[in-house]
């Protein structure tokens, strides 16, 4: 027994000799040294989805040199959301993106108190859709927002143009996420507007908590296997892993899948091969690119572009099934794309469900 | 046997089978819907089933196993890690990564199940309390590691998932085939071969699940069959009756516990291994405790747990297909699409049933209390 | 080692007052899963040295840390008493989550909605305390169903409360996104709308977040105490939570003192919920369960369910949910690791053998029987 107290009291010693791996972070006080910081809606950083992709998009900026520094803080309860921002402010740092609507009010009142910090929220609609009075805007805040609606309506219209037997199916989170929800509308719109016969089945997971909603593979492979056993032969998986679990049954049992977020052809190498397209929502581009502007602007450049700013929304390449869509659906797809980026075509998805 | 309560059960099967049936007979043939339906419920149901078999090993020695939760977590995350390791690190084929994944999901669910025994019945410790010790060390434990393995370029994996080994394939029984055969028989008609392709559904499943329909009768076997299983009966009801004529009490609930972990692990490996090839924090969502329920629902018997989570497994199916169909329910039945509401009927009916309504339910005299020589 | 470990365990012993002797175990178990904890932070490439720094610093490095560790406490000190008083009682109740989302959404609606109902403002004088009590006995009311099933049917409160906390979780998702969510044409999210002013809860002092909340937290856990120890109904829980049988005889209406047991324990957790709500977040949101009922569970058993005990367990768990933040900010370790600490630390405090064995203190003479199986 003695030996292996021994070993252990060596072990305890040994640990806390490692010295620590982790980089220091810089002053970033100082005006030379430009950091970002993130903080997270109550969600884990590596959850895949909006709280990942916006943290991508940190690191991008870091990679391309931008930012000097950057870090996150993971919110564990709604009543951090203040305190965690007020670290960052306090720290010193130049940028402070906050990911998730509910974040909002927090956002808005530390960018009215802190007016040489520059603000980034990710949906939080900070006038779009309903205000359009600009003078509401604050100079240092900008809601990175996305026409999720017009990227499922592509999809939707790609998945009826491609289905033979009628009856497409989506598997989404919970439909309390407007993005998530106008993913899930915007592709029934986009089916019935190229067959108004057309079976479009959409179930969400709105039966567990937002914790859960989007961490499901497990229901999401289900729901599209009840799905498909229904003759449904297109699955369009949006939300989360949730999502991904359809795409990815969908691809097992030899129906096309439709991913989502990113081109997900390259995140999903298990579904490639039958992956027609994703409905896409560039969050990490628009962040890389937002935390550019915002060190042009402190560098006295272009202004930052306050109140709403677009991301890019819209499908991804076909991939390993170029050939399996016709000509006639790809030059179909490419001029809807055309009529909803001009606005001659509608949705008609209201931005939050009614 | 418990007539009684598999009528009950049936009954609430038939109840929500109808209701989909109903609303969705004018948009799908009722045939198409049963078909569904029920290769959903047996596939939602594996995990569960594995689950409440788990409990039942436990509580039929005498341990009560609120731990379940995190012992399929457990499992799920380390089986899946296993594969993991086994393609990308040591480039072994899928199948057998795979295989060796549901290995050590079963290992990784015993050695939970060890630190449980431990607890309960070498330290004494208070059962319902080992087991949140367990469920907790369970989160914390998957969710540091997922994070630390995968997450940051500083990890082991340099922060990108590998590409898995996917999932474990179905297994056809062929009896569609046969059903198509004798629709041969009688000139093939519209209506059989629609019947002979639904067949085909319900009888593609995954392994994990087909062994957890084996592993329910080969329990009902094993526990009311053989001398094991008498000598776990008896040191659940009466240690001290089992004591005197030398059974060893210890030895016996450790060895159940471990052997009810080991479920619990192949439970945790359905749900990264055969259903989905990833892992998530949090992934196994409480169906650890919804096992816990079906396990009572079934009186602590392995047809009664295996039936209890066909039920649970039919309200989800349920769920969803009530979804499917929401453009053509009518208005005065709206109310059962809104999920909230559906997804209720399990957990009412689960306290209806511990109200003993439908015949008292009775656990194992000695579930749940310290053996003292 | 272990001569080392029993040393310590000595010298603690000696050198402490008697009163603080009982709490030697806890302080030990918490000791050793803080090692521990280092160690697993060290195993992952972290430096255990700088994190507990900085989670110290996080939970108590200034005025404005300790007033945030005062902020996450006061929740836990609620829902660990909701635990600590049902284990007096001889019940488990492992419901705390739902009874406290339940006290949280009426506590909202009462904030938000009954000066519209009565068609003029309250004072707050009144308006506050009303929705704290609304909450409250909302928590009571979720709790009392189980406990009233335990005592008329036998049904086991374990499986009972989990049961009704899935129920309490559709029931707040479906309220949050219909009849209660927040009209504004601007809101997209499940959440209620904002409580009324006179509704809320202020702060002590101007600039920092704590609240009058945490100031009735601590009166609360007086109060359990003088209920437990100094009244008759306190006498009766305890009887029952010690040997229903006795109690039985000693004519004791057991199955009454079983239903009061659990209303008052989710009295308190319901009561948990209405303060964040009134105090701190102003509105219901119907966020992620972040595990309020395990943790209080950790915390009543640190606390040896003793009021005293589950202020100062409560103290703790909040001071490490806090300091977290400013963990992982300087080490990015992630915050999980706390998960593992806290797990370990109910551990050694579930299994107290363990803390003996290594550091040789004796058992202790009484064994407190927490809860029993499922016959009940």
């Amino acid at each position: 027994m003695k030996k292996l107290y021994a070993v252990v009291a060596i072990l305890v010693l040994a640990a806390m000799l490692i010295p620590a791996c982790t980089p220091t972070a810089p002053d970033c006080t100082l005006p030379e040294v430009f950091c970002v910081g993130m903080v997270t809606d109550v969600g884990k950083i590596d959850d895949k989805s909006f709280n990942q992709s916006a943290w991508e998009g940190l690191q991008a900026a870091r990679e391309a040199g931008v930012a000097d520094w950057v870090q996150y803080i993971e919110t564990t309860d709604a009543k951090d959301y203040d305190k965690n921002i007020q670290t960052f402010a306090d720290a010193g740092y130049d940028v402070i993106v906050t990911v998730g609507f509910a974040l909002g009010e927090a956002t808005y009142a530390a960018a009215a108190a802190y007016p040489e910090i520059y603000f980034i929220g990710i949906d939080q609609f900070q006038e779009w859709p309903y205000d359009d009075d600009p003078s509401n805007d604050l100079a240092n805040f900008t809601s990175l927002n996305f026409p999720e609606d017009q990227a499922g309506f592509l999809v939707g219209a790609l998945a009826a143009m491609m289905s033979d037997t009628g009856t497409i199916g989506a598997v989404c989170g919970t439909d309390a996420v407007p993005p998530v929800w106008r993913f899930g509308e915007g592709y029934r719109a986009g089916a019935t507007y190229i067959n108004p016969d057309i079976n479009v089945l959409v179930v969400y997971h709105s039966d567990v908590g937002f914790d859960k909603t989007f961490t499901d593979p497990e229901w999401g492979a289900a729901t599209a296997g009840s799905m498909i056993d229904q003759g449904a032969d297109v699955i369009f998986g949006a939300g989360g892993k949730t999502g991904n679990g359809a795409v990815i049954e969908a691809a097992a049992r030899g129906v096309y899948a439709i991913g989502v977020d990113t081109d997900q052809y390259y995140t999903l190498p298990e579904a490639a091969s039958m992956m027609l397209s994703s409905a896409m929502k560039l969050i990490t581009p628009g962040v890389a690119e937002l935390i550019s502007l915002a060190r042009d602007a402190q560098n006295g450049g272009a202004a930052f572009p306050a109140g709403n700013y677009n991301g890019q929304a819209g499908y991804a390449p076909y991939h390993d099934l170029e050939d399996m869509v016709p000509q006639d659906v790809k030059d179909r797809m490419e001029e809807i794309n055309a009529m909803l980026l001009s606005g001659e075509l509608q949705t008609g998805v209201p931005p939050v469900k009614p | 046997m418990d007539w009684k309560r598999f009528l009950f059960i049936l009954l609430v099967i038939a109840v929500l089978f109808g209701a989909v049936v109903l609303v969705g007979m004018v948009k799908q043939e009722p045939i198409i819907i049963i078909a569904s339906m029920l290769a959903t419920t047996i596939t939602v149901a594996t995990p569960l089933t594995l689950g409440a078999l788990s409990g039942l090993f436990c509580e039929r020695s005498g341990v009560v196993n609120i731990g379940i939760e995190g012992m399929m977590l457990t499992a799920a995350f380390f089986g899946w890690l296993a594969a993991i390791y086994m393609s990308s690190i040591f480039g072994f084929p899928a199948l057998p990564s795979l295989l060796v994944g549901v290995f050590f999901a079963i290992v990784s669910g015993g050695l939970m199940a060890l630190l449980h025994a431990a607890l309960s019945v070498t330290f004494k410790v208070d059962q319902i309390i080992g087991g949140t010790v367990i469920n907790i060390l369970a989160i914390g434990i998957t969710g540091f590691l997922n994070r630390q393995l995968f997450f940051e370029s500083g990890s082991v994996f340099g922060g990108t998932v590998p590409h898995g080994p996917g999932t474990l394939p179905n297994i056809l029984i062929p009896v569609g085939q046969g059903v198509k055969a004798i629709c041969g028989w009688f000139g093939p008609s519209e209506s059989c071969l629609t019947f002979a392709n639904s067949m085909d559904k319900i009888f593609s499943q995954g392994p994990i699940t087909y062994a957890a329909i084996l592993l329910v009768i080969l329990s009902h076997f094993v526990l009311f069959k053989t001398t094991w299983g008498l000598r776990t009966r008896s040191v659940g009801e009466h240690p001290r009756a089992a004591d005197t004529v030398g059974i060893n009490v210890a030895k016996m609930r450790y060895a159940n516990v471990i052997l009810g972990g080991m479920l619990a692990g192949l439970g945790g490996a359905y749900f990264t291994l055969e259903s989905v090839p990833s892992f998530e924090p949090l992934m196994t969502n409480g169906r650890g405790f919804i096992a816990l329920a079906a396990m009572i629902f079934g009186n602590w018997t392995p047809f009664g747990a295996w039936a209890a989570s066909l039920v649970f497994g039919a309200a989800q199916a349920m769920q969803i297909n009530m979804q499917v169909f929401r453009d053509v329910i009518p208005p005065q039945w709206a109310f059962l699409q809104v999920s909230y509401v559906v997804g209720l009927a399990p957990y009412i009916l689960t306290m209806l049933i511990l109200t003993g309504i439908i015949g008292k339910t009775i656990p194992p005299a000695a579930d749940g209390v310290p053996y003292e020589k | 080692m272990r001569q080392l470990a029993g040393k310590i365990g000595e010298g603690l012993k000696n050198s402490l007052p008697s009163a603080v002797n009982s709490l030697l175990v806890p302080l030990l178990a918490v000791l050793t899963a803080v090692v521990l904890g280092g160690i697993v932070i060290a195993l992952a490439g972290g430096n255990p040295f700088l994190a507990y720094v900085g989670l110290f610093q996080g939970a108590f490095g200034n005025a404005r840390a300790i007033s945030e560790t005062a902020i996450w406490a006061t929740p836990y000190i609620f829902a660990g008493l909701a635990v600590a008083l049902a284990f007096k009682g001889g019940l488990f109740n492992i419901g705390a989550e739902g009874q406290l989302a339940f006290g949280a959404v009426v506590s909202a609606l009462i904030g938000y909605a009954l000066p519209g109902w009565l068609g003029f403002d309250l004072p707050a004088i009144i308006h506050i305390p009303f929705a704290i009590l609304c909450g409250g006995l909302t928590g009571a009311l979720w709790a009392a169903i189980p406990g009233f099933l335990k005592a008329y049917t036998g049904g086991h409160e374990v499986i009972n409360t989990i049961m009704m906390n899935y129920i309490a979780l559709n029931l707040t998702s479906f309220l949050l996104n219909g009849p209660m969510k927040d009209p504004n044409p601007n809101n997209v999210i499940a959440r209620t709308p904002v409580i009324a002013e006179s509704a809320r809860l202020a702060p002590l002092f101007e600039g920092y977040r704590i609240h009058w909340g945490f100031l009735l937290a601590l009166l609360v856990a007086f109060l359990v105490w003088v209920l437990l120890w100094k009244t008759t109904l306190g006498f009766e829980i305890r009887t029952v939570g010690a040997n229903p049988d006795a109690a039985r005889y000693a004519g004791i209406n057991v199955k009454r003192t079983i239903v009061l047991t659990m209303a008052l324990s989710g009295l308190l957790a319901g009561m948990a919920g209405t303060i964040e709500v009134t105090a701190l977040n102003h509105r219901h949101e119907l966020g992620f369960s972040i595990g309020y009922g395990f943790d209080a569970i950790a915390i009543a058993l640190l606390g040896k369910t003793h009021p005293l005990g589950v202020v100062i367990a409560a103290i703790l768990f909040g001071a490490m949910r806090n300091g977290a933040t400013r963990m992982q900010f300087l080490t990015q370790i992630p915050v999980d690791v706390i998960s593992v600490i806290q797990a370990l630390i109910l551990l050694f405090v579930a299994a107290d053998a363990i803390i003996r064995y290594i550091y040789r203190i004796r058992a202790a003479s009484e064994r407190v029987v927490l809860t029993r199986g499922w016959g009940g």
